[in-house]
């Protein structure tokens, strides 16, 4: 048979390990042990087997099968080092041409141009709508709420709220009525201890108690802790402090704006009703 | 060669000519060393992933629909719960070996993001990344990032309240994008957040798109490294530009990877079995307008999440066009910043240096000024980012303020990774100008000077030309 002299390995170092009964006999305890392992692991699973058993099972089989394989190898091949030659990027065969059909006539350098650019310009124009198809264009959805005059506040259950539902220092999370759930119409609803100034918007306050918008301003996780110390509304996701007794403006953190206030009033039966969606922003930035 | 496997081999070989091919591949000689296993672990954690992921695809249903669970697990018995937090607890709970594979899933998703991390480091360190390496470094660098957004849409998919909270947070971060912010994000998750399409769509992502990239992409990452060869740690009286010393692939690269991938296998269910870190049953279903204490991202996004954390508030209207806000500038340029920085690196030190010809011998990041000071200053950087995320934590641990300690890292996160990489650089330099060296220009021009520091060490004199072997 012919051989190629390139393909040959050059060896510079080779280590014969020595015979070993004892590692002949480390090859078959641990590969006899692996195959044990994975009995253990069949019969185990089907039978709904402990985790521990059928996954500590799968483990060490794995583990045992690998010490196996390994001291296989080291014992019965030599150890060899060898070394191969780099193959040198050839800077002589830089004007080679890529093929060996080349286009007719004249060189036409306009034509060639003009196939590339309507080639892009078809590519855009068919992939274009299929992406736009993907979601309903945004219109003024982010500038809106489930909020309108006259919705009732209703906790997570549906039931309405009436202005001494709540505790002194009590604090509620609340939706649109027929809106549960829709995330950014989510509302903090804070009894105060004391009255609050401004800039919160007092005539939204219905006995010390005021309604703000629960999505944070930075980036739209719910404003969902109350930190009881200095009466602050805090974001467990990126820390933006608020102060619900001066229009919920941000204190501390990265929110950058307060959260909304929701203009609040009563129904004739008592009920906590928006008395209008919020009239500024809710959640974070866009566009 | 057992009887049969020459038989199949010599039937193959009749018809496709097998035995040239094969035999060169087998005499393919691997340089070793340890710091070399970090790229195959992630191979490997990928096979795990892949071979797991199967298995949990079978029960896995990508819808937030109200169903009711009646499976074994008392808490929910009876519960309405969105259909996918629903399916990942019968998986979990009424499958057999649900729980385990889960977890075997979630721990190589781990493994596999810090192995190729720490890969790059290697190969940013070691400087593998020099010509004619910068495309697959490039390619590396592509590969980092999809395993990110796997990383990411996998733990949103069961849809537990953290991973509600986490899509919420990547809703708002395409928002934030100037201009276009609304539209892609209406786009990407098929209206005004959360929308029933989400969860199907980052399934796809999740199972389909993106293992479809990545595989796709560590085939060209591993053929590259065929072609090209392997890059070396220098060895004394070996021409490390022309030759590459090594163990061939059969038998030794073989049986090592072979143990390697048997172990990590083997460790990886041990973890599984001791670690219940895919257990999402306490975390509970998302609920709109509700979020937990301790809302932490992935540790592998830490860095974006402390970024958000300690940008001060910021939000500003351009000509009211568009908005420029705190979200955008941490949470998209910041991180953009880092891979372009990254992606760039491999041109800005052969400019500085005016580096010439290809390189193929590894090299001690102190013998370049440049590279060490980079590396510690934006791995610093990205670090510090990462610590400024358990902020929460840290404040309820030590007992100061929330506050103090954001400002902490608001501070150190400006001033150190910048005074670190300028102070190794300088280290750097000095110890070049101790020995009166300098950054070697070209691959032939480091191993003299390699070669006479040896002798002014008082070492035995070698050619370092000389390579046993090479003649014909």
């Amino acid at each position: 048979m012919k051989q190629d002299p390139k393909a040959e390995l050059r060896v510079i170092s080779r280590t014969e390990p020595p015979a070993s009964k004892l590692n002949d006999s480390i090859v078959v305890l641990t590969a006899g042990g692996a195959v044990l392992c994975a009995l253990v692991f069949a019969v185990a699973l089907p039978l709904g087997g402990p985790l521990p058993l059928y996954g500590g099972a799968l483990s060490l089989g794995l583990l045992l099968f690998g010490v196996a394989i390994r001291r296989y190898f080291t014992d019965r091949f030599p150890d060899i080092e060898a070394i191969e030659l780099r193959e040198i990027p050839d800077p002589d065969h830089a004007d080679e041409p890529l093929s060996d059909v080349e286009a007719l006539g004249p060189r036409r350098s306009f034509l060639k141009r003009a196939l590339i650019a309507s080639g892009a310009l078809f590519g855009i124009g068919i992939a274009a709508p299929p992406i736009a198809s993907l979601g309903p264009a945004p219109g003024g959805t982010l500038l809106r709420t489930a909020w309108r005059p006259g919705v009732r506040l209703v906790t997570n259950e549906g039931l309405p709220v009436k202005p001494d539902d709540l505790a002194m220092g009590g604090i509620a999370s609340i939706w649109p009525q027929d809106a549960i759930g829709q995330e950014r119409s989510s509302v903090l609803l804070l009894r105060l201890t004391t009255p609050p100034v401004a800039p919160t918007n007092l005539d939204w306050v219905v006995d010390n108690v005021v309604a703000y918008s629960k999505v944070c301003t930075h980036a739209g996780c719910p404003v969902a802790l109350y930190r009881e110390q200095d009466d602050a509304l805090f974001c467990p996701c990126h820390q933006s402090t608020f102060d619900p007794s001066r229009g919920a403006v941000p204190t501390f953190g990265p929110a950058a704006r307060a959260l909304p206030q929701l203009p609040l009033g009563l129904d004739d039966q008592g009920y906590l009703v928006a008395l209008d969606d919020f009239q500024a922003q809710v959640g974070p930035a866009f566009d | 060669m057992t009887p049969l496997f020459s038989l199949l081999f010599d039937t193959l070989d009749a018809r496709l000519k097998l035995r040239g091919p094969s035999r060169k591949v087998a005499n393919k000689v691997f340089p070793h060393n340890w710091s070399f296993l970090l790229g195959e672990v992630a191979l490997f954690s990928l096979v795990v992933l892949v071979a797991t992921g199967i298995f949990l695809t079978m029960f896995y249903r990508p819808s937030t629909e109200a169903t009711v669970y009646n499976g074994s697990y008392e808490l929910y018995q009876g519960a309405q719960l969105p259909a996918a937090f629903e399916s990942i607890l019968r998986l979990s709970h009424d499958v057999p070996g649900g729980l385990l594979f889960r977890r075997i899933h979630r721990g190589a998703s781990h493994l596999f993001i810090a192995a190729s991390v720490l890969h790059m480091l290697r190969i940013l360190l070691t400087g593998a990344f020099r010509r004619p390496r910068e495309v697959n470094y490039h390619l590396g660098i592509g590969l980092i990032t999809f395993a990110f957004v796997a990383g990411f849409t996998g733990y949103s998919l069961p849809y537990d309240s953290l991973a509600g909270t986490g899509i919420r947070i990547a809703y708002s971060e395409l928002l934030s994008l100037p201009l276009i912010g609304d539209r892609v994000a209406f786009w990407i998750f098929g209206g005004d957040f959360p929308t029933g399409d989400v969860i199907p769509r980052f399934f796809v992502f999740h199972v389909l798109v993106v293992p479809g990239l990545i595989i796709a992409m560590v085939s060209l990452h591993l053929a590259l490294v065929a072609r090209q060869r392997h890059t070396q740690f220098p060895v004394r009286g070996v021409d490390g530009h022309k030759f590459i010393l090594g163990k061939p692939l059969w038998p030794a690269q073989f049986a090592e990877s072979a143990t390697l991938v048997l172990w990590m296998a083997g460790l990886l269910t041990a973890a599984a079995v001791f670690i219940p870190w895919s257990d999402v049953a306490l975390l509970g279903p998302y609920v709109p307008g509700e979020v937990g204490n301790n809302a932490q991202p992935d540790w592998f996004m830490f860095w974006i999440d402390g970024a958000l954390r300690i940008f001060p508030p910021l939000e500003f209207s351009v000509f009211g066009l568009l908005t420029v806000s705190g979200p955008f500038v941490a949470g998209i340029l910041l991180p953009g910043f880092v891979f372009t920085a990254l992606a760039a690196y491999p041109f800005a030190e052969r400019r500085r240096y005016g580096l010439r010809g290809d390189w193929h011998v590894l090299t001690n990041p102190l013998e370049i000024p440049l590279r060490a000071g980079f590396m510690l200053g934006i791995w610093s950087f990205v670090l510090l980012l990462s610590a400024a995320a358990t902020s929460d934590i840290l404040s309820r641990l030590t007992g100061v303020s929330i506050e103090n300690v954001l400002w902490f890292f608001r501070i150190t996160c400006v001033l150190l990774p910048p005074l670190l990489g300028l102070a190794i650089n300088r280290y750097a330099k000095r110890r070049l100008a101790r020995h009166s060296r300098t950054v070697a220009r070209s691959e032939q021009e480091a191993q003299v000077a390699a070669a006479s520091t040896e002798v002014a060490a008082g070492s035995k004199p070698k050619q370092p030309a000389q390579a046993p072997g090479s003649a014909p």
